[in-house]
C-alpha cells in the first residue's frame, strides 16, 4: 500500500530523511516513534505529498508520488490526515468541516453527506457538537473531529501527525480510544506519537528513527523488550522512566 | 452663515453627482475587490510567472497618480481606438488603482491564515483553488475588514477625480454650480456633505462588522 524505497529528502543543505524503506501493507498499524528532529512527521507528510522527496521511490496506492504527472487531488482522497494541532476550519461548524470535502471533492449531495457527517460523528462520540465552532470544542472533541473529517472521505489510509502532542493529558485518551477503535476495523494507519501504551497495544509494527534514518523496525513486543538498537535503547530507558 | 439657496436652487445637480458619485463608488469598490483578490493569489500562488505578473500590477498601480491612471483610459485608450465616455474611463481607472491596494491587504490576510489550514485542505484533496475560496478567503477578509475598510472610504473620496473628466459626479457639479453663481465656500461645503453621507454610514458600517466578526471567531 505505502512502500518508500531509498527516499531522500533535503531542506537545502539539511539531510532530513536518509535512504529511508520501508514497505506498510494494507490493514497494518504502523506507530513511528523517535526524539524530536529525527524525521517522523516529514516521514509522513511525504506520503501525501505535504513535503515532497529529493530522491528515491515512493509509491503509494499504486502511485507514484512524486510523479508530476499524477493528480495529486486524486491522490489525496483516498489518505485522511489528522494534524497535532487538529487544523479545523474555524469559520465553519462541525458539521460543515467534515462535509466539505465530500461535497466539493467527491461531489456527493448535501443530505448524503451530512447523514455520513453524522454517522462517523456518532463514531467519534460527539454528534451532539454537530452545530458547533470549533472554538467552542475541547482539544480533544477538535481532534475526534478532524478524525471524523478525515474518515468521511472514507480513506483507504488515514495518516497521524502526533494527534495528541498538543491535548491535555485528560483528553489524550479519548483520542487514543477512536484510534483503537479504528485500528481493530482494519485501517491502513500510519502515526507518529509519543504514546508508548498506544503504540504497544495497537501497532503490528514500531518504526523507530533517529537523526533522518529508520534504526530499528519490529513488533512492538520485541521491540519494547528487546531493542537492538543502543540508540533506540536510550530512547526507550528516557521514555518510560519517568 | 450658509447660503442654502443654493442647495436648494440646484439640488437636481447636486442629486445627480449624489447618485454618479455613489454609482461609481459601488461599481469601484466590487470591481477592486474582484481584481485585488485575483492580484493577491498572483501574487502568493506556487506560481512564479503569476507571482511576477502580481508584484508588476501592484507595483506600478500604486506608484503612479490616480488621475494618471484615468488619463489612461479616458486619453490613452482612445488613442488606440477603445473609447469610453467620462463616467466609465474614471471609475475603471478608480477600480483599476484601488485594486492594487486592496490586493496587499487580502495578501496580507491570506498570509496571517495559518499554514495548517492550507494543508487541512489540500491533504483531503481539495484544489488549490477550491481552499482558495472555501477556507482561506473566507478567514484572511475577516481579518483585514478595518484595512478594507480605509481602502473602501478611500474609494468614495478618490472618485472625486472623476470631476476632473467631466465625469458627471458630485465634484464636477460642484465646479459647475460654483462657476455658474461665482459662489464658491457655500458649494464646496455642501459637496463635502453629500461625500460625508456616503463615506460615514461607510465607516460605522465597518466599524459594525468588525465588532460583530471579532464575536463569531
Amino acid at each position: 500500500m505505502i512502500y518508500f524505497h531509498q527516499v531522500n529528502k533535503y531542506y537545502g543543505d539539511f539531510h532530513v530523511l536518509k535512504d529511508i524503506n520501508l514497505t506498510i501493507h494494507q490493514g497494518e498499524v504502523v506507530v513511528i516513534i523517535g526524539p524530536s528532529g529525527s524525521g517522523k512527521s516529514t516521514l509522513v507528510r511525504c506520503i501525501n505529498r505535504l513535503e515532497t522527496i529529493t530522491s528515491g521511490e515512493l509509491i503509494v496506492d499504486n502511485v507514484k508520488v512524486n510523479d508530476k504527472n499524477i493528480d495529486i487531488n486524486q491522490l489525496r482522497r483516498n489518505i485522511g490526515m489528522v494534524f497535532q494541532h487538529f487544523n479545523l476550519y474555524p469559520h465553519m461548524t462541525v458539521l460543515q468541516n467534515i462535509t466539505l470535502a465530500p461535497m466539493k471533492v467527491l461531489r456527493i449531495p448535501e443530505k448524503e453527506a451530512k447523514e455520513t457527517a453524522m454517522y462517523y460523528l456518532e463514531k467519534v462520540g460527539i454528534p451532539d457538537k454537530a452545530n458547533a465552532y470549533p472554538s467552542e470544542l475541547s482539544g480533544g472533541q477538535q481532534q475526534r473531529v478532524a478524525i471524523a473529517r478525515g474518515l468521511a472521505m472514507k480513506p483507504k489510509i488515514m495518516l497521524f501527525d502526533e494527534p495528541t502532542s498538543a491535548l491535555d493529558p485528560e483528553t489524550i485518551g479519548e483520542v487514543l480510544d477512536v484510534m483503537k477503535q479504528l485500528a481493530k476495523e482494519g485501517m491502513t494507519m500510519v502515526v507518529v506519537t509519543h504514546e508508548m501504551g498506544f503504540a504497544r497495544e495497537v501497532a503490528d509494527r514500531i518504526v523507530f528513527m533517529d537523526q533522518g534514518r529508520i534504526l530499528e523496525e519490529a513488533p512492538p513486543e520485541e521491540f519494547f523488550s528487546n531493542p537492538k538498537e543502543e540508540r533506540a535503547k536510550v530512547f526507550l530507558r528516557r521514555i518510560l522512566n519517568h | 452663515m450658509l447660503r442654502y439657496s443654493i442647495l436648494f436652487d440646484h439640488w437636481d445637480m447636486y442629486m445627480q453627482g449624489f447618485v454618479n458619485t455613489l454609482k461609481a463608488s459601488v461599481l469601484a469598490l466590487i470591481g477592486s475587490l474582484i481584481i485585488g483578490i485575483i492580484i493577491a493569489i498572483f501574487r502568493i500562488a506556487p506560481i512564479r510567472p503569476l507571482n511576477w505578473l502580481g508584484a508588476a500590477y501592484v507595483e506600478f498601480i500604486r506608484n503612479i497618480p490616480l488621475v494618471l491612471i484615468v488619463f489612461v483610459f479616458f486619453v490613452g485608450l482612445p488613442a488606440v481606438g477603445i473609447r469610453f465616455d467620462p463616467f466609465t474611463a474614471g471609475t475603471l481607472g478608480l477600480t483599476v488603482y484601488t485594486a492594487a491596494f486592496i490586493a496587499e491587504v487580502i495578501r496580507s490576510g491570506i498570509l496571517a491564515v495559518p499554514k495548517g489550514q492550507m494543508e487541512a485542505a489540500r491533504s483531503s484533496g481539495l484544489t488549490y483553488l477550491q481552499t482558495m475560496r472555501y477556507i482561506i478567503l473566507p478567514q484572511a477578509i475577516k481579518m483585514v475588514i478595518p484595512p478594507l475598510g480605509n481602502q473602501f472610504i478611500n474609494l468614495v473620496k478618490n472618485s472625486s477625480v472623476l470631476g476632473v473628466i467631466a465625469g458627471l459626479d458630485l465634484m464636477y457639479f460642484g465646479d459647475l454650480i460654483s462657476s455658474e453663481t461665482f459662489v464658491t465656500f457655500d458649494v464646496y461645503i455642501f459637496v463635502a456633505l453629500f461625500y460625508l453621507v456616503l463615506t460615514i454610514p461607510l465607516s460605522l458600517g465597518v466599524g459594525y462588522l468588525e465588532r460583530r466578526l471579532a464575536k463569531s471567531r
